[in-house]
């Protein structure tokens, strides 16, 4: 019978009631010292109703007034441990049990949100190259982030949200502090949200997903480094959002600028928001479908000019139409967890380019560059708890230099195979270790292995 | 300026028209009742679970069980007959709260999640259908991320979250019943 379990003995409610407003704490709550003065208040007001209960013998009415006391008070309780996210049911309603509720997702009126993610990365470089040459290489021990995200939500539709990273532990030592994103949302429906400032290009997996926690290796593959170049972000606007299993994002952004363009990629044309270049624009969109739980497919392509008025020498602005495409997918099982990616970026002008930035022989910017992997990882301990024991097997293979202009040649180590073989460990799901071994070869035989061991850790 | 940002700004502009259809991010309580239950009548209970019920639900869930108060909402249909109960569940995701309605069926099975209230940043929260996972589940071994759930790349914590709920739903609901029933 409901009884016994609900509000039916007046008194032992009422104490119990007390007791559980004492006992709860407001896990998650803002705490305030109004409502609180008010239950208080509220408590000391059913008290004194017992004591004249027991004077006056149970009777039914004032057991119903009790009841509907306690009821709000239960209410109240609730409020305070959502915060200002409270679900909000007008007293009357909520005792006739009929209630409508008028809380809202993203309810919460204002309010500062803090988070932060940071990883230490330690590399041992084989002291020879795949040719036997001596690699030179120096092993490094290197505190490769400290993130810190703040947040802001100005009303229901208005929220910021930014994320400032310090690179290499130190300025003084060749290290950077960066805003990493710092962006204004306006939220319309799910199907449509308006997202503009310093935006994270949507391209890859890692570009936007970047927590230490979030994939498998200590060093993240290198097409996500070269072809995709994270952690890519620039000034823009534009929109996303969801409908019917697929997820979109599309931004009008400045554009790469190619005099930082090399052979090894495009990692130097970031503009990463620091008094960009805006002769070029860019437009770069995404579409994933992920309509089936454990399954994330989908293409992101860039299209724009990367010349921001880069002139060659004979005073002719070069446009170096820059386009980036790229295929990826993840499907996850259990403990299984397989992920690919392939991107092809495609570069016109590249001769011009190449002269006016002064490159010789084999050092041409890629016409074409091409790069994948495919990786594969197990957890050992999936469904056990929060821990996580992940070996992981990655394969990739890029070339930087898939193509270049006639008359240039192509540095043959540019075209690299990596295997990666590694074993992540995750004793709460906030902390990562990773330890790895990766097999780097090049057509050149100047490929150099390396043994990896990192930690990282998200709040 | 073959890609100028004129061009680029019209091609915004086509997309905006373009986009004319999508839920609504917000829900109500009352909506989200209405979704499980269309036309019942929904009466909201309050539970107060006793320190051995607390630990029995505990013990049932694997999961900490913050409070010992329950707010649900039982569901009957024009008859009386009990159609489902609609229970909250509030608690931490990563920093900030969230408030899930866990909707159990009449035999006590899970037949939605719905999100209430969710103050972390959009971007941790799964889509629609990735909650559609619940749907039919029970207390078993399999109700685990990584087992019958599979998780959210970019956001484990709220999937931990929402499974950690949905168990301890169903072990305050067993707890809930053993004591209706004589």
């Amino acid at each position: 019978m409901i009884g016994r379990i609900f509000m039916r003995n007046g008194l032992i409610l009422v104490m119990m009631g007390i007791m559980c407003w004492l006992a709860i704490p407001v896990a998650g709550a803002t705490p305030d010292d109004e409502k609180l003065r008010e239950l208080e208040r509220e408590v000391a007001e059913l008290r004194a109703a017992v004591e004249e209960l027991r004077a006056l013998g149970l009777a039914e009415d004032r057991l119903t007034e009790i009841e509907r006391r306690l009821g709000i008070l239960a209410e109240e309780m609730e409020d305070l441990k959502v915060g200002e996210a409270a679900v909000k049911v007008s007293r009357d309603q909520t005792i006739s049990g009929l209630g409508p509720a008028a809380s809202k997702v993203y309810q919460k009126e204002q309010g500062v949100s803090v988070g932060g993610y940071g990883e230490a990365l330690l590399e041992f470089f084989d002291d020879s190259r795949d040719d036997g040459s001596e690699s030179g290489a120096v092993d490094r021990f290197d505190f490769l982030r400290a993130v810190v995200y703040f947040g802001y939500k100005f009303s229901d539709s208005w929220i910021f949200n930014s994320e400032i990273e310090f690179e290499h532990a130190s300025t003084s030592e060749g290290g950077s502090a960066s805003v990493e994103f710092a962006y204004l949302d306006y939220l319309y429906r799910d199907a449509f949200n308006l997202r503009t400032g310093l935006v994270l290009v949507p391209m890859g997996w890692l570009n936007e997903l970047h927590e230490p926690t979030v994939y498998l290796g200590a060093v993240r593959p290198r097409t996500e480094n070269r072809i995709i170049p994270t952690t890519w972000r620039e000034n823009g606007i534009g929109a996303y959002g969801a409908f019917g299993g697929f997820d979109y994002r599309t931004y009008v952004i400045n554009g790469l600028d190619a005099s930082g363009f090399s052979a090894k990629g495009l990692r130097g044309g970031r503009q990463k928001g620091a008094k960009a270049k805006a002769e070029d624009f860019a437009w770069v969109g995404r579409l994933d479908y992920t309509g089936v739980p454990g399954l994330t497919a989908g293409v992101a392509g860039y299209f724009g000019n990367s010349g921001q008025d880069l002139e060659d020498s004979g005073g002719d602005s070069i446009a170096v139409g820059t386009s980036i495409l790229d295929l990826h997918v993840e499907y996850r099982y259990r403990g299984l967890e397989l992920r690919g990616l392939w991107a092809r970026s495609e570069l016109d002008d590249v001769a011009r380019l190449n002269e006016a930035l002064g490159y010789e022989g084999n050092q041409s910017v890629g016409e074409t560059l091409e790069g994948g992997y495919l990786q594969a990882g197990y957890d050992m301990l999936a469904g056990r708890g929060k821990s996580s024991l992940t070996p992981y097997l990655r394969w990739e293979q890029i070339n930087t230099q898939q193509d270049v202009p006639d008359g240039w040649s192509a540095d043959t180590a540019n075209d690299e195979r990596l295997l990666t073989l590694g074993l992540a460990y995750q004793p709460i799901e906030q902390l990562i270790f990773k330890a790895e071994y990766q097999n780097i070869d090049n057509e050149a035989g100047t490929g150099v292995d390396q043994f990896n061991l990192s930690m990282g850790y998200i709040f | 300026m073959k890609y100028g940002f004129i061009r680029w700004i019209a091609v915004c502009a086509v997309l905006l028209v373009g986009v004319t259809v999508g839920a609504t991010v917000l829900i109500t309580v009352e909506e989200a009742l209405e979704l499980a239950f269309p036309g019942a009548t929904t009466t909201r209970e309050t539970l107060f679970l006793s320190n051995d019920q607390r630990s029995r639900v505990e013990k049932d869930s694997g999961v900490e069980v913050s409070s010992s108060l329950a707010t649900r909402y039982v569901a009957k249909g024009e008859d009386g007959a009990v159609l489902g109960w609609a229970y909250l569940d509030t608690h931490r995701v990563r920093t900030l709260p969230e408030t899930l309605m866990v909707v159990l069926g009449a035999e006590g099975t899970v037949q939605r999640v719905e999100v209430v209230t969710f103050r972390e940043p959009l971007e941790y929260m799964p889509r629609e259908g990735w909650y559609g996972q619940y749907e039919g589940q029970t207390l078993d071994d399999d109700l685990a991320l990584k087992r019958d759930i599979r998780p959210v790349t970019g956001a484990t914590l709220t999937a931990r979250a929402t499974t950690e709920a949905v168990r301890r739903v169903l072990a305050i609901h067993a707890v809930a019943v053993q004591e209706e029933t004589p």
